[in-house]
């Protein structure tokens, strides 16, 4: 390539990222390039619009994933319970940056079952929102296997003393894959607490999680991550 | 970088079960090829075994990979597709003489499987990081095909992943291991080329994957059975859209649900590569400026934080086939692509080696399975092992995601985040729809 060649091209631009590829055939109600340009007032309206499609709810969801304000957050909270539109309530609130989501997120956590509990416990994981470690912790226990998984990795995101404590209870109290589950978001806690300069406790929890009777997988991995972590300093615990 | 580990594994165990065992029982009549006395032959206790899940026209040839090799065993594929399971079933039935691949319709089944060492993953991209990681929880070693993820934020997940459960991983970035590309590659890192200056990498071809994708749908068409094509799992973590077949039959690509477009497409392969030649396998670009047009031509410039410049680009190339890079130096430049013939600058000229024999393509895909199979042996780490895997993707996100905002970017790799841009910063990630996660 010359530098004539980087000259002739044109300069940098928005893109909604509604362009499609060529040759598809694309029906009008599905085509996103307009909702793809709007702005968080806009995109709200068509979430509050009874008339408006599946389709262009999608879109304004995944647009307000990108541009979404704090004041889209209501709107995107009542869908939570919606089982045609709970995920894309989750793309679009779960990027914004305003603790008002976390409140919405915990705020249905009695309400919802099944996948769209799982959905929200998942996106609470990510969002690393340690005031939601209390029902997690009871959640670990639910009746619903897919809940308590999803409870279980959410602790192990969170991590912390108290999400420690909730997976080491849970390592007591749980057997066969639920245990496993636990064993492996103990991993992802205990890798939290060192990220957070909590070595001492991460060290605890990989001893506890390197004890005969966790599974292999996980006991092997933690195993390596004391050793890995005692290398990393130069010298024996 | 991730460090291959020192774990005793299941073949060494049984390995050294079988010498003790042996002494105890003996004698005891077993075919001379179970105990490896046949010229060539490979005791089942070395070979390793594989399972393929969401295999497509791509995982057939990696299948076929697996099927000449005398010291891995193909047992069972998993695809959310009746007839591609059947066709790999007959595939590998047909090349061992039996009928002894198991079909599963739901990968879980297959990664129960304690006695498989390994998958080949080569589902759409939508689950090549979910996939991953369920794999490396049931501590299986990992060929995943390429782009490895559909974020930012599934890039660190796989990585750390791997990391976390010690297990071999290959991403489908053969051209790590074609030769023409190792001799470009070497010759930069060598020197060479004197200081570098500027890497360049083929983007998808913007007529055939434009660089930004689209979030349209097709339209509705009735649901097949779900014997026949589990739609609900084809999509998997990504957002429900009705079902057309268009997708099923590999029409996926171009859509921002289910692919990264032309940048991931095929800078997975090439920005990789300057990655490697950049000594740059554990970080990313620092700055991302995009220029062009909607389909073609375009460009993403990028530098690194010591100086070197890496253009993703999909035009201007001297015609060396696909997926080319060029590695210019301020002695001299290389530049190569998929038909394995090398151009080098004048004064390089005595550098060039005797052409390769043979597909130049086929033999970089064979090169680089028999590097994966090897490292499983080994416990060593693969040429595209998860953590220069994750780097390169992390990149070519941020190439993505500046080119769809349209404006320059810069990235702090330490913290993993954009400069100063929020709304770039909200792109790093994307909700899964539940079951599947990154943990």
């Amino acid at each position: 390539m010359t530098q004539a060649t980087q000259e002739t091209v044109p300069p940098a631009k928005k893109r909604g990222g509604g362009q499609r590829p060529a040759a598809a055939t694309v029906p009008p109600e599905f085509q996103a390039e307009k909702i793809m340009k709007l702005d968080s007032p806009e995109l709200v309206q068509i979430l509050k619009d009874p008339a408006a499609t599946v389709f262009q709810k999608d879109k304004a969801c995944m647009r307000l994933a990108m541009v979404g304000t704090k004041d889209a957050v209501p709107a995107l909270a009542a869908m939570l319970s919606d089982p045609q539109f709970s995920h894309y309530a989750r793309f679009g609130l779960a990027p914004i940056p305003d603790p008002s989501v976390d409140d919405a997120l915990r705020g249905v956590l009695k309400t919802l079952k099944g996948k769209l509990l799982v959905g929200v416990i998942d996106s609470i994981g990510q969002r690393k929102d340690a005031k939601s470690v209390e029902p997690l912790a009871k959640m670990m226990y639910d009746a619903d296997a897919e809940v308590a998984q999803a409870a279980t990795a959410a602790l192990g995101l969170i991590s912390g003393p108290q999400a420690t404590e909730a997976l080491q209870d849970g390592l007591a109290k749980t057997k066969g894959s639920m245990r496993t589950a636990v064993a492996a978001a103990g991993l992802v806690c205990a890798e939290g607490l060192m990220a957070q300069g909590d070595r001492k406790g991460a060290l605890a929890l990989y001893d506890v999680l390197s004890r005969a009777g966790i599974p292999k997988t996980v006991r092997l991995a933690a195993m390596h991550s004391t050793i890995a972590a005692e290398t990393a300093l130069g010298r024996p615990r | 970088m991730t460090k291959s580990r020192g774990l005793v594994s299941r073949r060494q165990f049984a390995r050294t079960v079988a010498q003790a065992g042996a002494l105890a029982v003996a004698p005891m009549i077993v075919p001379s090829s179970v105990l490896g006395q046949r010229a060539g032959a490979v005791p089942p206790s070395d070979r390793i075994v594989f399972g393929g899940i969401g295999i497509g026209n791509r995982g057939m040839s990696s299948v076929a990979c697996i099927l000449s090799y005398k010291d891995a065993r193909m047992v069972a594929v998993a695809d959310v597709r009746n007839e591609r399971r059947e066709l790999v079933k007959s595939t590998v039935d047909k090349r061992y003489q039996n009928s002894d691949c198991k079909m599963y319709s739901s990968h879980e089944e297959l990664l129960d499987r304690d006695d498989i060492d390994g998958v080949l993953i080569a589902t759409g991209d939508r689950w090549h990081t979910p996939m991953s990681i369920l794999a490396a929880k049931a501590g299986k070693h990992i060929y995943c095909e390429k782009p490895c993820s559909m974020t930012i934020q599934e890039s660190q997940a796989l990585a750390e992943a791997v990391r976390r459960y010690g297990i071999v991983y290959q991403a489908g970035c053969q051209r790590r291991n074609g030769k023409n590309f190792v001799f470009a590659m070497e010759l930069a890192r060598g020197g060479k080329l004197g200081k570098l200056q500027t890497l360049h990498c083929n983007a998808g071809t913007g007529t055939q994957w434009p660089p930004i994708t689209t979030h349209d749908w097709l339209p509705a068409e009735p649901e097949p059975a779900k014997e026949v094509v589990d739609w609900d799992r084809w999509l998997g973590p990504s957002p429900w859209r009705p079902y057309n077949p268009l997708y099923v039959q590999g029409r996926w690509r171009g859509y921002f649900d289910f692919h990264g477009g032309g940048i991931l497409e095929w800078g997975s392969h090439t920005a990789d590569l300057c990655q490697y030649v950049n000594d740059a396998d554990n970080t990313q670009p620092v700055e991302y400026e995009p220029k062009g047009e909607n389909t073609t031509p375009y460009f993403i410039y990028c530098r690194y934080a010591n100086g070197v410049k890496l253009v993703h680009r999909d035009s201007g190339w001297l015609g060396l086939g696909t997926c080319s890079v060029r590695f210019e130096g301020d002695n001299g430049w290389v530049e190569t692509g998929d038909t394995g013939k090398i151009e080098v600058s004048e004064n390089l000229k005595s550098e060039l080696p005797p052409p390769e024999q043979g597909d130049a393509f086929n033999l970089t895909l064979h090169y680089h399975w028999r590097d994966f199979v090897e490292c499983i042996k080994t416990r060593s780490q693969a040429r595209s092992h998860a953590t220069a895997a994750a780097n390169t993707h992390i990149g070519c996100h941020a190439a993505y995601i500046a080119y769809l905002l349209g404006r320059k970017l810069t990235w702090d790799p330490a913290k993993q985040e954009f400069v100063n841009d929020a709304e770039a910063n909200r792109m790093r990630s994307r909700e899964l729809r539940p079951p599947w996660r990154l943990v």
